[in-house]
């Protein structure tokens, strides 16, 4: 089938997924909102690539910088934002108390292995979770194989959660910075860590990066928007936008809680699973509020439909085989996301994204613990 | 009568004109004295009409986290159960100078006019207002149906914070502890000593008859099933409407009647922590205006892990056996 005629039929599924998911969900305000934001969000991630293995990948191995700049711009915008909508919950952030659902975490070793594991998760399986998600709408036949290792690896990961509860996360610091610094001096440390992580890249832009000069016609702009990949500092500001808008309406943004509750729901009723897990549902994070799956289920469902019109009308699905052996790590790969999601309490886009704009040092710690393993390993060529 | 919104102080009397015919109507109508529904409740249409009052003060007292912040009725104050109605480190209610703190923080005078509202049929509202009346707060209300029925009816929410005037409030320096029943009350009654007193188990069904420890979800607590002897069961969730309103005065008096709750005697009423059973308590003492109403807040989480008390439990469920 010619690429054109395939995306056609993605797309067309794309719309007919959508009109499926919103009569099932459309009558719930809560639950339709969450179905919008998923489609803006699965659009955003499809058209500008927000690929967090791709944004590595192209910094690593050709030495352009401009998807990594775009999540810093990413990170700086929601930073902005969930400040503004902190500023309106808690006024007097010392005062004890988390503000509510924000996904501030634990930070102990745990959550830095969690983060190494994804890392190298990322570079095995070829993209993260959020990545393989939208990837699903571009025909990969890699990512139904991650998705199901990330199912096993969340498995694994609850398994694994009551001992190493005990052994370390029970005792180990929730860091807030606004608790300890205010509204104010959180925004700048967390601002300013960002422009220094910008700045050597800034120096690294290809030449011939300046604006269009001419003015576009009006298929131009249907072209920019429709068929070429936005630019990564736009899908930057539009995941930041998002995740504000997220935490401001219904939850942070997250792709996991769904898929882990499923696997927490199914390991716990084929006996793999304790009944409780200790102390899990004490902190606000991806999978560890059963109460929270439908919600994410749909914002989920939204975001895969989105992607497949998305990359349908640009011309972006294919199928290709990628062979059994590349499978088998694919496989293995995608385990690791789900352990490693599971005990930093989030992916990504959970814990990289939105405890990062919360101020939380979770957040932090993740994102540098999982790009630091996909850099090295992206390195080694794991990747292959 | 109680199915209308009924206005009672005269200063409602320009807030009910606003409200148009149907509200006229009612608050033209003397409520009946008896019922003591008008002291009790607003309807949705009467707060929304009266929230711009300085007299009124609104708290919400919702149990899950973020759906204040997410959107609340425009000028309440956020007020956590766990945090702000309960000691935090003994098993016991706030103290009167916890209370007497926060409702100063929420703008409340002695002339206010304070209604609450929350979550999950306003159980924790209900907490909230019996709380408040142990502790002598003279006018306490609750929003008929809640959260809920505000949201369902399409009502104006803000997200922006108010900060209330700090008022210098001084509750009674005793509290009213004839609203509260401890476990030293209830053996009596267990222990047929005290056939005077009527126990009331607003529980469900199976927890009643000990088939279950704690409803799906909840995690057991205690480690006996079963209710305290000689309590009889219905169900807190018998009082409200479809919509999570409290049925009429007149269906409330019956349904209780119906277990042999009728105001003559003095009534206990427990449930497994305390919440569901502040709802009923509101039923019979605010809405029924019974005179001796009392609720054991202990209630099964104390009493099921008691030892050596008496226990019926019909089912026979046995802790811990397979």
């Amino acid at each position: 089938m010619s690429p054109s005629k395939l995306g056609w039929l993605g797309a067309a599924t794309g719309v007919a997924a959508l009109v499926a998911l919103w009569l099932a969900v459309g009558a719930d305000r809560g639950l339709a909102f969450s179905l919008i934001l998923g489609v803006a969000f699965g659009w955003v991630l499809q058209r500008s690539r927000f690929c967090f293995l791709c944004i590595l990948r192209d910094a690593v191995r050709d030495g352009d910088p401009r998807g990594l700049l775009g999540l810093l711009t990413a990170l700086a915008v929601g930073t902005v934002g969930y400040a503004v909508v902190f500023g309106a919950w808690l006024p007097v952030p010392m005062r004890p108390g988390l503000p509510p659902d924000a996904h501030i975490g634990p930070v102990s070793w745990v959550l830095v292995l969690a983060g190494i594991a994804f890392g190298i998760g990322m570079t095995l399986s070829g993209s993260c979770v959020s990545g393989h998600l939208y990837r699903l709408g571009e025909g990969s036949l890699r990512a139904p194989v991650a998705l199901i290792g990330t199912g096993a690896g969340f498995l694994a990961g609850f398994a694994s959660w009551p001992a190493l509860y005990d052994a370390t996360i029970r005792d180990a610091p929730v860091v807030w910075l606004p608790h300890h610094l205010g509204y104010a001096g959180s925004l700048l440390l967390s601002l300013g860590v960002l422009a220094l992580l910008a700045l050597p890249l800034l120096h690294r832009l290809p030449a011939g990066m300046t604006g269009q000069a001419a003015g576009l016609s009006v298929p131009d702009v249907l072209h920019r928007v429709f068929r070429q990949r936005w630019p990564a500092w736009l899908g930057g500001i539009a995941v930041g936008f998002i995740g504000t808008v997220a935490y401001l309406r219904t939850e942070p943004l997250g792709v996991t809680a769904a898929l882990g509750g499923v696997a927490r729901s199914a390991g716990a009723s084929l006996g793999l699973l304790p009944d409780r897990l200790p102390g899990l549902d004490t902190f606000a994070g991806c999978g560890t509020a059963p109460d929270g799956v439908l919600g994410n289920a749909a914002f989920v469902g939204g975001m895969v439909s989105a992607s497949l019109i998305a990359a349908g009308l640009a011309g972006q699905v294919s199928f290709q085989w990628p062979g059994w052996g590349r499978q088998m790590r694919t496989l293995a790969g995608g385990f690791l996301l789900g352990w490693g999601a599971m005990l930093a309490l989030g992916c990504t886009i959970g814990v990289l994204l939105s405890g990062t704009m919360a101020a939380a040092l979770s957040g932090w710690v993740f994102g540098l613990a999982t790009m630091a393993a996909a850099s090295v390993t992206l390195r080694l060529g794991w990747d292959g | 009568m109680t199915d209308h919104p009924v206005f009672t102080l005269p200063r409602r009397g320009l807030a009910a004109i606003a409200l148009g015919g149907l509200a006229l109507a009612a608050g033209a109508r003397p409520s009946s004295a008896q019922t003591g529904a008008s002291e009790a409740l607003v309807s949705t249409e009467w707060l929304a009409a009266n929230l711009r009052d300085p007299k009124v003060r609104v708290i919400e007292v919702s149990v899950n986290p973020g759906l204040f912040e997410r959107g609340h009725i425009p000028g309440a104050t956020n007020v956590s159960w766990h945090r702000d109605l309960v000691d935090t480190v003994r098993r016991d209610i706030a103290s009167r100078e916890q209370i007497q703190a926060l409702l100063r923080r929420a703008g409340v005078a002695e002339d206010s006019t304070v209604v609450i509202y929350g979550d999950n049929n306003n159980w924790f509202a209900a907490w909230g207002a019996w709380v408040l009346d142990i502790y002598g707060v003279k006018d306490v209300r609750l929003l008929d149906g809640g959260r809920k029925k505000w949201e369902a009816e399409g009502r104006q929410v803000s997200t922006r914070p108010v900060a209330q005037a700090a008022t210098t409030l001084e509750l009674p320096a005793q509290p009213n502890l004839a609203l509260r029943a401890r476990l030293a009350d209830v053996l009596p009654i267990a222990q047929s000593q005290a056939a005077e007193v009527k126990l009331l188990d607003i529980r469900s069904p199976d927890e009643y008859s000990g088939r279950i420890f704690a409803p799906q979800g909840f995690q057991e607590l205690a480690i006996r099933a079963g209710h305290i002897p000689g309590a009889v069961n219905v169900p807190w969730g018998q009082a409200v409407r479809p919509d999570g309103t409290f049925k009429s005065v007149d269906e409330l008096r019956a349904l209780y009647a119906g277990v042999g709750i009728d105001g003559s005697k003095p009534v206990i009423v427990y449930c497994r922590i305390g919440e569901r059973s502040s709802h009923t308590w509101f039923a019979l003492k605010r809405l029924l205006g019974y005179q001796n109403v009392r609720q054991y807040d202990g209630s099964w989480t104390e009493y099921g892990n008691a030892v050596g008390v008496p226990i019926s439990n019909p089912a026979g469920t046995i802790w811990g056996a397979t």
